[in-house]
């Protein structure tokens, strides 16, 4: 018997396929084409979105907002740099940036979840800009120009290989990391353990007197969602041949925080949407004009006003609707308008 | 010779200079009823906090089936047995009804299965199921809790402590703000609770206090004005004076 929330996560996974329907018309039209401009922008879409799913993973579910997830995308991404150049191995690359992140999520975790709301918030800005600006003022990753001349790949398959440089191959492997990293968090919420996370976002007073661990909890998913975040950063120095501080400054994750809210808070899919979305509205409009920043930040005032859930908390009702295949309108209103989709700022 | 369920001994808290609860002393004998009764502001909402964990004490002792716990956390005195209610309510009201029973009822569940999915967890499933019957809550299973009724979202809070399956049941003014016939139900419903458990309530309907309770306990002013059966405290000259006459 599914429940709401379930409804609503299977709705996500219908919009999931849609996404990555998308993709493989866009990868086949490439490879027809044989384009590259294209390919290498839904690419970096695509690790963007991975950023976008771990501001989720916090925000949609435990109801914490982090102003500085870029830092463990960033730490990914560096991390992952610094293996190519010394082994160029994709895999070692992104087992060395997940152990990495793991280990910088936890010791975060333990600074962040210390306090909630607003002051997570600022705690989680903060520990970003500190760690950017070591980064910025080390030489010794390449400070303020960051480290160029990554070498171009080999991805290994067993007896087969894919060169991170051919445009439809590394868009594929992303996408399938990418979705995969979604797949992983949508199961992870349909545990009891996701549960008690839907559970401290709706009343986090309540949770202890249920017997639950209000910070193992906060500590697990924050530790997850560093995780996500560093494994979608260990593929931007594989895509681009480069990283900068600029990948763990605020914009980076202030993009992320918009991705979500665009795609819709605590949908999931919606971080993918929103962040594929911010990356193709920003290539447009900055072909048009370089005043790109003025016109995204009039599309998300838009977006908050007349679509507070988001473009997938608009659509997923419709859904849903289909999924419980219950003909009568006002019923299946009431009845699957997503519990979690009320999404309200970190309190 | 078996501990009590519950036994206070001492208990002590102040806010500022005032001892919002002071040297209290009792015990809970299994599977009976003991009801707390004082006027408003006598601290008995504190003492629960007390006891449960959620707030901790400055004096005294807690001990839970003769083990002492007085500095456990909320977590760790709900793993040793004890669940309890809120006088305002407190459910999470952006989910379901069932999902508010699922979450209680989980914990019968070992640990293990806390990252397997949801549907594998049969015994809090059909944990579930049971309550909604029980308390009459099936049809609305798929309702926000936050959509009942002010009535339903109480019986709710009980049967989400019930959920599970604690020894000791703590109910701060579970019938606060129903209706009459509403506050009998419940009545009936606390009676038929004592099979499986032992409860502690906070009540203020002193009809129904007298008519439920095995024991009384009477609090003024943070302390404790006296103790014993419903009758004998009643008509006890020092706790008419503090209390009755109010009324
Ligand atoms: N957290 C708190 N901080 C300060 N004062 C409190 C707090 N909780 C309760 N009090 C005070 O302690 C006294 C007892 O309150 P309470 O236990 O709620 O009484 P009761 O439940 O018997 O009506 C009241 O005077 C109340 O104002
Ligand atoms: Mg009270």
């Amino acid at each position: 018997m599914l429940d709401r929330l379930a409804i609503s996560m299977r709705a996500s996974h219908v919009l999931a396929i849609l996404l990555l329907a998308a993709a493989l018309c866009l990868a086949a039209l490439g490879a027809a084409l044989d384009d590259s401009f294209y390919l290498r922008l839904g690419t970096e879409a695509l690790i963007f979105a991975g950023l976008a799913l771990s501001v989720d993973l916090l925000l949609g579910y435990s109801g914490a907002l982090s102003l500085g997830q870029a830092l463990y995308f960033g730490i990914g991404a560096y991390v992952s740099a610094l293996t190519l150049m010394t082994v160029p191995s994709f895999w070692l690359a992104m087992a060395a940036a997940g152990l990495a992140t793991l280990v910088a999520a936890t010791i975060g975790g333990l600074i962040a979840n210390r306090v909630r709301g607003v002051y997570f918030a600022l705690i989680t800005f903060g520990m970003a800009q500190v760690v950017a600006k070591v980064v910025y003022n080390t030489r010794e990753l390449g400070a303020s120009d960051g480290m160029i001349g990554i070498p171009v790949v080999q991805i290994q398959f067993g007896p087969f290989a894919i060169s991170a440089g051919n445009p439809v191959g590394f868009f594929l492997i992303v996408l399938a990391i990418i979705m995969g990293l979604y797949g992983l968090s949508a199961y992870l919420l349909e545990t009891p353990f996701g549960r008690v996370l839907t559970a401290l976002k709706a009343n986090e007073r309540r949770v202890p007197f249920l017997g639950y661990s209000v910070w193992r909890a906060r500590m697990a998913v924050y530790v997850f969602a560093g995780l996500v975040a560093g494994l979608s950063g260990a593929l931007y120095p594989v895509l681009r041949g480069f990283v900068s501080p600029e990948l763990m400054f605020f914009a980076t994750s202030g993009n992320a925080v918009i991705s979500v809210i665009l795609g819709g808070v605590g949908t999931l899919i919606g971080a993918i949407y929103g962040a594929v979305l911010l990356v193709i509205l920003k290539s447009i409009i900055g072909s048009w004009t370089e005043h790109h920043l003025i016109v995204i930040g009039l599309l998300f005032m838009l977006c908050v006003m007349f679509l507070p859930k988001g473009l997938v908390g608009f659509s997923r009702p419709w859904i849903e609707r289909r999924i419980v295949r219950v003909p009568s309108q006002e019923v299946t209103a009431s009845a699957v308008s997503p519990a979690i989709a009320k999404s309200r700022s970190a309190s | 010779m078996i501990p009590p369920v519950l036994d206070v001994r001492g208990l002590g808290i102040s806010f500022g200079g005032l001892k919002a609860v002071d040297d209290v002393s009792f015990s809970v004998e299994r599977h009976r009823i003991t009801t707390i009764i004082g006027p408003n502001g006598a601290g008995k909402s504190t003492l629960f906090n007390l006891i449960s964990g959620a707030l901790t004490p400055r004096n005294g002792k807690v001990m839970i089936d003769g083990v002492e716990m007085t500095r456990g956390s909320a977590e760790q005195k709900k793993a040793a047995g004890l669940s309890r209610s809120f006088q305002i309510t407190n459910l999470f009201f952006e989910l379901t009804v069932a999902e508010n029973l699922r979450l209680a009822a989980q914990l019968l569940e070992p640990p293990t299965h806390a990252f397997l999915p949801i549907r594998r967890s049969r015994r809090a499933m059909e944990k579930t199921e049971r309550m909604l019957e029980r308390f009459r809550l099936a049809h609305r299973r798929d309702e926000l809790a936050g959509n009942l009724s002010h009535g339903d979202q109480r019986r709710l809070e009980i049967a989400v402590c019930l959920a599970s399956e604690p020894k000791l049941l703590l109910l701060d003014e579970p019938t606060q703000g129903m209706s009459h016939a509403d506050t009998q139900d419940t009545a009936a419903l606390v009676r038929g609770l004592t099979e499986d458990v032992t409860v502690l309530l906070i009540e203020h309907d002193i009809g129904l206090v007298m008519n439920l309770s095995d024991h009384v306990v009477v609090m003024h002013q943070g302390r404790k004005l006296a103790e014993g059966p419903p009758k004998v405290v009643r008509s006890d000259p020092v706790v008419q004076a503090a209390y009755f006459g109010h009324h």
